[in-house]
């Protein structure tokens, strides 16, 4: 099956049958308002689903408060199709709940699945493998053990997780960890470009089993209860969102996301292959490098704030890929990876009862039949 | 003092202590195409490499238009110097006119969006290669000649002083080389130009730049640099040069059942003999 080919036929037919329904939009433009409208009702949705269950119309009725005025947003609630407001909840602690935690919560994941959809897609673009992504290239697992040394180091000197040391020494720790391991895959890369894709696959299964066997054993020197904590934290998690911890991974998505859609020329040159990118006026290497180390840098604030969350870098370029050909969106892949993860937390909050599943482990699940998928293609 | 497109003086390259070129020295007038021509190996993409610094000679000088490459900065080179391969890459998933307009990179900085005289200028190349009706079509659903001619089209797009191809006929049928070699030379800028063909080489370039195992053996008019000698040392093939009844360029018709003995030219068999037996066996094939 080949999507690139479905994709374009389904649009021809939709152009000659559906066309008095769907015209003067293309299937693209639909797409857009899909997503738009996505954008709009997710933060809703999301942040009425948890331990306490909030009625959306609350939930709209909370968040419209500040952005209309409380007048008008009760007005607009009640007065909804939704269902009507339900007074039995205390306002005040629906408000709190909403801003307070699940609000942070959603924007974290929203940050996050931004953040790991755009490294992924600048990884495929740059090391031109389409199957690149910072887990599966062991960054993930490079800045889990420099998060890991920096978290003992602290528990070492006695220093407080969340004081000044720790909320800067982790994403420190994280961002070498990551770095060493994107720079090993690189290297173990070599020039031969047909066999680049699966050297550079293989190096960071070698590199996640390294730096996870190293995470390991400093997990087993250490107390059983600092174990615990970071074993769960490195499953991947947006429970200890807070709106003080959510400015340094926004700062820095939104300002890789700022630099990549400045270099996307730069970048997009770097698909035609080295030598025509170098006679286009690009320093490859330069770039190839600059770009890793950024992915790096996102991936690894990523991992200290919610730990490891994988295959979001695969996934996402890829659906994005087919469901716009030839287009390279970066603003579309960032906001499709970040409403992604707000869904896939959605359903690790709701899927057990007084229960969260860790995301990671839900994106793992989705993502390495999606591996699987996109490596049958490939194969063809 | 007129400026050459590019002069080399002196061109050599070694890799890993074998001589890949030696002592290669030309000048491209401006407005002017150079054939270099060769067997296999003779270091044809090595000197054209060389040229668009995609590897550092060992030795020797070049310049563009007046300048030593070196002084260049890697995006002004490129505002210079377009370059033409043949290698495009797998997955390589954009449409024509996208293809087309990654020749705007070297003249675009950070965050310059393309605008509409680029369009036009996108438009216009893509006219200029009777590749208009293809703009949004996949790129790599296109067929082998049209694929050189997108590629032609976004150096068009680069807006070069000096275009480099890289055996831009290979595997093309006969009507695309030609229509290739034509269009890149009714650009009206210096082009150097690696062919393996060299019927089509004499026919529309300037001069010919004839290497053998790195050397330049010969450099010149296609008249002065395709004659049977040169040919038969160059290539090990025996056959007979004659002017071409249309362009005056030289014409050559290849002899066959010839065993090269050692790449020296005494035992060459004299191209009468061999037109007969050509001729027998042609008359063969015909039965």
């Amino acid at each position: 099956m080949e999507m690139p080919n479905a994709a374009t036929a389904k649009s021809k037919t939709m152009h000659s049958s559906w066309a008095m329904i769907f015209s003067p939009l293309s299937a693209q433009a639909w797409l857009f308002i899909a997503l738009l409208l996505l954008v709009i009702i997710t933060p809703v949705v999301a942040a009425s689903y948890g331990a306490a269950d909030l009625p959306m119309s609350q939930v709209l009725r909370i968040l419209l408060v500040p952005i209309v005025g409380q007048d008008s947003a009760v007005y607009l609630t009640t007065y909804s199709f939704m269902t009507p407001f339900d007074s039995t909840h205390n306002s005040n602690i629906a408000e709190r709940i909403v801003f307070e935690l699940r609000l942070p919560r959603i924007l974290l994941a929203f940050i996050a699945g931004a953040g790991l959809a755009i490294s992924g897609s600048v990884l495929q673009t740059v090391t031109r493998n389409p199957l690149a992504d910072p887990f599966l290239f062991g960054i993930s697992s490079g800045a889990s053990l420099g998060a890991v040394i920096a978290m003992s180091a602290l528990s070492v000197l006695g220093l407080e997780l969340s004081g000044i040391g720790g909320w800067l020494s982790v994403p420190i720790g994280a961002f070498i960890g990551a770095s060493a391991a994107s720079l090993m895959v690189l290297g173990m890369a070599g020039t031969n470009v047909n066999s680049q894709t699966e050297r550079m696959l293989l190096s960071g299964v070698a590199i996640t089993f390294m730096f996870g066997a190293m995470t390991s054993l400093i997990l087993y020197f250490s107390s059983p209860q600092a174990t615990a904590s970071v074993l769960f934290w490195s499953m991947g998690s947006f429970a200890k969102a807070s709106w003080s911890s959510l400015w340094m991974p926004a700062i820095v998505v939104v300002s890789g996301i700022g630099v990549i859609m400045a270099m996307k020329r730069q970048i997009l040159a770097m698909l035609a292959g080295d030598e025509t990118a170098h006679t286009l006026g690009i320093p490859v290497a330069r770039v190839r490098l600059a770009m890793l180390l950024l992915c790096s840098l996102i991936t690894a604030i990523i991992v200290a704030h919610c730990g490891g969350i994988g295959f979001v870098g695969l996934m996402i370029p890829h659906i994005v890929r087919l469901l716009f050909p030839g287009r390279y969106p970066i603003m579309i892949t960032a906001i499709a990876g970040g409403l992604f993860m707000i869904w896939v937390d959605v359903f690790a909050r709701s899927l057990m009862d007084n229960q969260e599943l860790p995301v990671g482990i839900i994106t793992s699940v989705i993502g390495s039949l999606f591996f699987l998928i996109v490596l049958r293609r490939r194969r063809r | 003092m007129i400026v050459n497109a590019i002069d080399v003086v002196g061109l050599s390259w070694q890799l890993e202590r074998q001589s890949i070129l030696s002592n290669i020295s030309f000048s491209l007038p401006k407005g002017q195409m150079l054939g270099v021509i060769g067997a296999n190996g003779a270091g044809k993409s090595s000197l054209l490499r060389c040229l668009y610094r995609y590897i550092e000679p060992t030795s020797g000088s070049i310049s563009v238009l007046g300048q030593d490459i070196h002084g260049y900065s890697s995006r002004a080179f490129a505002r210079d110097v377009a370059v033409v391969l043949q290698e495009t890459p797998a997955h390589f998933e954009m449409t024509t006119s996208q293809l087309v307009a990654m020749g705007l990179t070297p003249h675009k900085s950070w965050f310059e969006f393309t605008n509409q005289d680029d369009k036009q200028h996108i438009q216009r190349a893509l006219q200029q290669v009777g590749l208009e009706h293809k703009a949004n079509q996949d790129y790599d659903k296109l067929s082998g000649g049209e694929k050189q001619r997108a590629l032609i089209a976004r150096a068009i797009v680069q807006r070069p002083s000096v275009l480099i191809l890289d055996e831009p006929t290979n595997h093309l049928d006969v009507r695309y080389q030609i229509q290739i070699l034509e269009l890149v030379r009714s650009l009206g800028i210096s082009v150097i130009c690696s062919i393996h063909d060299l019927n089509l080489a004499a026919a529309t370039c300037d001069n010919l730049l004839l290497l053998h195992q790195g050397h330049c053996v010969a450099y010149g008019s296609p008249q002065e640099v395709l004659t049977q000698t040169q040919i038969a040392s160059a290539f090990g093939v025996s056959c007979e040069v004659q002017p071409h009844r249309q362009t005056g360029k030289p014409a050559i018709q290849y002899f066959y059942g010839y065993q090269p003995s050692s790449a020296t030219i005494k035992n060459v068999p004299t191209p009468k003999s061999a037109a007969i037996a050509a001729g027998q066996r042609r008359s063969h094939g015909d039965a």
